[in-house]
């Protein structure tokens, strides 16, 4: 949050409630589409009360994905109709979220692919593609996937799946930079969208289904440069470094702890809020008997060095590969400035964003890993469903993929709701010993069976963290969520279905058969006044949950067809 | 002959990875069943294929219709030199020859047994 504004909340409801006017005035720059707008650490700063443009993967340094634009409405939606249509030009998990500035659609795709789009027409303005290594898919857990860009200045910032993070030209596509962060032949991966902050280029890594210990860096946007590293996991003496057992002396140096998921930034806070994901082995914790720090946490850092203000650990000594990478959307509610984090350990949990401290959790679905929590806020675990090497721990609630998946969920300031795309999901798990080989998967599983469950999306009151209602579907909702100040919750499946709801209810409005499931995340932007809804469809990523074994949660989902495009929706013009 | 030098290399460079016109040497001796499906899974197979290779992101190997019964040839090559534009990866560096198709003796015998019993 910009320090001129004193209250992020007041002043994105004055947004909301000017969003007509502010679309008049922001005409000038919509108008010359094809001439990119560079990008301003002011805009980035007000991305939130911005109804025109979509500046980074979680619209506003909040993380909200809650689009001020009121056109399309619950009255209305039923008149939204495809603009256009355009071919991503890959198969496989199209997990992105586009990013709009003043009529230019910048939006990466699976295979390490970024496209210029006119968001008007659909016209491509450029395209860039990076090689890739023959063998990066074997490296991967889950897809050769990208979960969006990031745009600052003159240039445009994406990750790749090798480990490099590359600044091209926004008006040509051309490369500015291109530095390598990691060793790919390690499993040292990235499928994250980049957050710019303070002129620096924040990025983390995928790669903890590996034996790897993984980080967050920050690199200069102008040159690339590493300004500083983080590490997840504390090297040898260093506080925390004691939380990893003492059977195994390199059980944290190879104990994963992923950055793949965006994070946040409160500006007046000067903190940056960036989650972590599972310890490695993912279901094995014999080896690593302790806490396990600072793996399913949300670190709170200094952006200027990395440092660690504070952090809230989700699943201390993660045995059911909970992996709670998720992001942090930052609200003010009440007097109390917040975090909401819906985690794939079943929970909604509302932290304070000054100190680390547990206000609530909620369960997002069943939950019966944890009966409840401390008062401190650290959950208390049922031994009995915590799997090992002889006790196969079976019913376990959720399985690994939540409660909430990786897909993002969105916050409304307007009618203070959190909308979660969910499953209900659970598992049985039986621990394994596997070998620890760099460059190899190390999953310590011996046994998993994924329960036949279904999908549902949950809307909260962020206050109380009530669940005020939710809608049950054959699948889980694996996009993520959108929602806008014309009282709508956007949400995808698996089958291919885009659909809106009114957020109040939970009634579904609209929807759209895509062609192919949605693993991306919708957005809305605004072009002469007119305002736009943007979708990816690609079906991909780690769908081992619908499938596995031939049985899984959701086993309908089985050969789902997978194809890339970006859809663009308005309302239809009578 | 100067004129595709670079293409004539290219092609004997294929021509030593890719095999063409072979068959499975192995037979579907039990231990070598097993050893496939214990190779699968340390491999990291399983991570896309699934538990039992009965699919996950990666395609279901034990049913008919993966990518219409494909011969072994197409299957050694596919596991060794991976598919270009997928998430399939070559292994040809990770396991040797003989455990590839150790690997390919047992998704075949998983097919069979799956049309045995019909699950």
């Amino acid at each position: 949050m910009h320090p001129k504004c004193k209250s992020h909340a007041a002043a994105l409801r004055k947004a909301v409630a000017l969003g007509g006017l502010l679309l008049a005035v922001a005409l000038p720059h919509a108008a010359n589409a094809q001439k990119p707008t560079p990008v301003s650490a002011d805009m980035l700063l007000n991305a939130g009360m911005d109804p025109n443009n979509w500046l980074m993967a979680g619209r506003d340094y909040a993380g909200t994905r809650f689009s001020p634009l009121a056109s399309v409405t619950t009255r209305n939606v039923k008149r939204l109709v495809p603009v256009y249509s355009f071919s991503l030009g890959t198969l496989d998990a199209q997990n992105t979220t586009p990013l709009v500035v003043d009529g230019i659609m910048y939006v990466t795709a699976a295979h390490a692919k970024i496209y210029a789009v006119d968001a008007r027409s659909g016209k491509e303005i450029w395209q860039f593609s990076h090689p890739l290594p023959d063998n990066i898919g074997k490296m991967m857990c889950c897809d050769v996937g990208n979960r969006g860009a990031a745009v600052y200045g003159d240039k445009v910032y994406f990750a790749t799946p090798d480990a490099h993070v590359i600044a091209l030209d926004q008006a040509t596509g051309k490369v500015v930079w291109d530095v390598t962060v990691g060793d790919w032949t390690k499993a040292q991966t990235m499928t994250v969208a980049p957050l710019v902050v303070k002129g620096k280029v924040i990025v983390g890594m995928s790669g903890a289904e590996f034996p790897t210990r993984l980080w967050i860096d920050a690199l200069d946007a102008e040159t690339g440069t590493q300004v500083w590293r983080r590490y997840t996991i504390p090297a040898p003496g260093e506080p925390g470094a004691d939380t990893w057992g003492d059977t195994d002396p390199e059980a944290g140096t190879y104990g994963g702890g992923s950055t793949w998921i965006t994070g946040s930034y409160d500006a007046a806070l000067d903190t940056l809020y960036w989650s972590t994901g599972n310890p490695n082995p993912d279901w094995d914790g014999m080896g690593r008997i302790g806490d396990n720090l600072y793996t399913n946490s949300t670190l709170a850092l200094n952006p200027d060095d990395g440092s660690i203000k504070f952090h809230y650990q989700y699943t201390p000594w993660d045995v059911w590969d909970f992996d709670g990478v998720n992001e942090t959307i930052l609200a003010d509610i009440g007097d109390k400035k917040v975090w909401l984090h819906g985690d794939r350990n079943g929970f909604l949990y509302n932290i304070d964003r000054t100190d680390g401290k547990f206000i609530w959790a909620k369960e997002i679905s069943k939950v019966n890993w944890a009966t409840g929590f401390t008062p401190e806020g650290r959950p208390i675990v049922d031994k009995d469903k915590v799997p090992t090497y002889d006790h196969k721990a079976t019913n376990v609630c959720p399985a690994s993929e939540g409660g909430k998946w990786w897909n993002p969920m969105s916050y409304s300031p307007k009618n203070m709701m959190v909308v979660v795309p969910s499953r209900e999901i659970c598992v049985d798990i039986l621990a394994g010993k596997s070998e620890r080989v760099e460059g190899k998967y190390n999953l310590g599983i011996a046994e998993a069976d994924w329960i036949k469950g279904h999908g549902q999306l949950v809307g909260f009151d962020a206050t109380t963290g009530e669940k005020k209602w939710q809608v049950v579907a054959p699948s889980p909702f694996t996009s993520g969520v959108m929602t806008t100040a014309g009282g709508l919750a956007f949400a995808g499946t698996p089958e291919g279905e885009f659909k809106a709801f009114d957020i109040k209810s939970g009634e579904e409005l609209w929807s759209y058969q895509t062609g192919s499931g949605i693993v991306g995340s919708p957005i809305s932007f605004a072009i002469e006044g007119k305002q736009y809804i943007a979708v990816p469809s690609g079906w991909g990523g780690w769908t081992g949950w619908a499938t596995w074994g031939g049985k899984g949660g959701a086993p309908h989902l089985k050969d789902m067809r997978k194809g890339g495009t970006i859809f663009v929706f308005a309302l239809f013009d009578r | 002959m100067r004129k595709y030098p670079i293409a004539t290399l290219l092609l004997a460079v294929a021509a030593l990875s890719h095999a063409e016109g072979i068959t499975n040497p192995l037979t579907p001796d039990p231990a070598i069943v097993a050893e496939g499906k214990k190779l699968f899974n340390r491999t990291g197979c399983l991570a896309c294929h699934g538990n039992n290779a009965r699919g996950a992101v990666g395609p279901d190997l034990t049913d008919d219709e993966w990518l219409r019964a494909p011969s072994d040839e197409m299957v050694f090559n596919t596991i060794k030199n991976g598919r270009q534009g997928t998430a399939m990866s070559g292994f040809g560096s990770d396991l040797t020859d003989e455990q590839i198709w150790t690997i390919i003796t047992w998704v075949r015998d998983e097919n069979r047994k799956r049309k045995d019993t019909g699950k």
